[in-house]
């Protein structure tokens, strides 16, 4: 059997349609022998036998500042300390923020990663195009998001799409380079990720992705697909690899209007309201609540962004400006702190008691770090050469700190991690050997998800 | 977006002795909580309360000492502060 991303090839049994679509399709970019070989290992990922399945990425928009929240220097001068205290937690030598009382409760759980920097600029979306895909592209050709990366290998197993965003896609950050990091790039845009566009903790919550247009009633919705049905036989006769995409998100829409198990996958009133309560009744609670329920129900990668904007929001963006980005250090300890460490730790604790802790990479990034020095007005500002994420779940050993800062929180002293090695790692935690599954890249070509290697130190 | 927390917070508080005891918060916002412990009527002080069910106040000066739990309450970007502190239990007190 022949493996091209996820979808299982028959050489000897006849083609299916689609195989012969995939063939086709690598045999127009140009594929010789070695390059099919080369791909032979790709989406050779057998789900029956795979221990680790998913990703929940926490993406943290705006980017906390290291110095008050993962890595905290007591020893530093105040107007690099800060006013936050570090306090120990279950794995010695793992000292994490005061207002984070939860997380240190289970710090066997995760392992930080404290010497992590990317050369790009100073600017939200810069961070974003390296930590949702692994690659600085600036304005150039895009690279797919992780969850894309992840949907092509793993491929989808229910009604639900294979990877998620919610509740919403970053929007405004005061650059565009973000935008395509939230796309499928080459891959396809059956492969883009489904955006919940909705927020999970309102009463009224409905997926506005879902929910049909005014005025698109059932019977409308059924004649649509049969025109579908009757079209698709005359494009069997003109395929191509777009019409193989196009194919497939059609396919998916209409899984996701009708499947009874997607409404159900999103009806968070099926709930304990101890359990609501224990991830905290707000937005970023309620997604990640969400997120267990949808990886329970096939779903393969879930981002969540904590914030889908920087500006006129209280969030980690903490410039403390006095105007749109008035985010203090007040807010970080009222606010912003708690609720992560009451989401994230609820998490942690509820995959594990489900036993999907195991199955489940759990991914908290950010797009950067915060300056070291505290700024004039209180605040801190963006920072990219040094910065602090923490990894767990899946295959990923717990309780470590990687790398180090220097003693001010500026550069990387001890084991200097970028970007692409945080995916991999992310990659490889989902249990995928990088030396063997291969995707498509542009023009077709097989390419490694990920040219880099994962951290050893985390296995 | 803006944030959504929906619900109104609450949770019963309970001594034994000088230490209070709080029950898990219903429709919990999951932002700062914390014990607001006032002397003879007077504000003295604020702990956290997330991390534990309970908590003893050191003050031993003679006097009526008053408990309460309060939580942060996020009301807008544009509003002072951004929020401010709601009490969301009971009230008990002691003699010292």
């Amino acid at each position: 059997m022949l493996h091209i991303g996820n979808a299982p090839i028959p050489t000897c049994g006849g083609l299916t349609r689609r195989s012969f679509l995939q063939v086709g399709a690598a045999g127009l970019a140009g594929l010789n022998l070695p390059d099919f070989l080369a791909m032979k290992a790709a989406g050779a990922v057998d789900e029956s036998k795979a221990e680790v399945k998913n990703c929940i990425m926490l993406f943290l928009v705006g980017s906390p500042g290291h110095l008050d929240t993962w890595d905290l220097k007591p020893n530093a001068p105040a107007d690099i300390r800060g006013p936050f205290k570090p306090i120990k937690t279950k794995a010695p030598g793992l000292d994490i923020c005061e207002h984070l009382p939860l997380m240190a409760k289970l710090a066997d759980k995760y392992s930080l990663i404290r010497s992590l920097f990317h050369t790009g600029s100073a600017v939200h979306g810069a961070g974003h195009q390296w930590m949702m895909t692994g690659h600085g592209f600036n304005n150039g050709d895009p690279h797919p998001h992780a969850g894309s990366v992840i949907a092509r290998v793993f491929g989808q197993k229910s009604a639900l799409p294979p990877s998620i965003i919610l509740p919403g896609k970053v929007g405004a950050v005061g650059d565009n380079l973000g935008e395509r990091a939230q796309t499928a790039a080459y891959l396809g845009t059956a492969y883009n990720p489904f955006f919940l566009g909705a927020d999970p903790a309102k009463s009224d919550f409905k997926i506005a992705n879902l929910s049909p247009q005014a005025g698109q009633t059932e019977f409308r919705i059924n004649a649509r697909r049969k025109l579908l049905a009757e079209l698709d036989a005359i494009q069997q006769q003109v395929e191509n690899a777009s019409t193989v995409a196009h194919d497939t998100a059609y396919q998916r829409a209409f899984s996701l209007i009708t499947a009874p198990e997607t409404k159900k996958a999103f009806d968070l009133s099926e709930e304990k309201d101890s359990v609501r309560d224990r991830y905290g009744r707000n937005t970023f609670g309620a997604s990640c609540l969400l997120s267990r329920r949808l990886i329970e129900r096939g779903v393969r990668f879930v981002t969540i962004n904590h914030f889908d904007t920087v500006f006129s929001i209280a969030c980690w963006d903490m410039h403390a400006d006095g105007g749109s980005l008035n985010n203090t250090v007040q807010d970080y300890e009222r606010h912003l702190l708690p609720q992560f460490d009451q989401a994230y730790s609820a998490l942690l604790t509820d995959l594990d008691e489900r036993g999907l802790l195991k199955e489940t990479v759990v991914a908290t990034l950010s797009e950067m770090g915060r300056t070291p020095r505290i700024n004039g007005k209180g605040g801190r500002d963006h920072y990219p050469p040094c910065w602090t994420n923490f990894l767990a779940g899946g295959n990923i050993k717990g309780g470590q700190v990687i790398g180090a800062s220097d003693k001010n929180g500026a550069v990387p002293h001890e084991y200097p991690i970028d970007p692409p090695r945080v995916l991999a790692t992310i990659y490889q935690g989902m249990g995928v050997d990088l030396d063997q599954v291969m995707m498509p890249g542009p023009g077709s070509r097989p390419i490694r998800l990920i040219d880099a290697e994962p951290i050893p130190e985390l296995f | 977006m803006d944030q959504v927390f929906e619900g109104t917070p609450k949770a019963d508080i309970r001594l034994e002795g000088r230490k209070v005891i709080r029950g898990e918060v219903s429709n919990d916002w999951a932002s700062r909580l914390q014990w607001k412990i006032s002397h003879n009527g007077k504000v003295v002080g604020t702990a956290p309360a997330r991390a534990d069910l309970d908590y003893e106040h050191p003050g031993t000066e003679a006097g009526t000492y008053e408990i309460v739990l309060e939580l942060w309450k996020y009301e807008g970007f544009k509003v002072k502060d951004h929020g401010k502190f709601v009490e969301i239990s009971n009230k008990v007190n002691y003699t010292v």
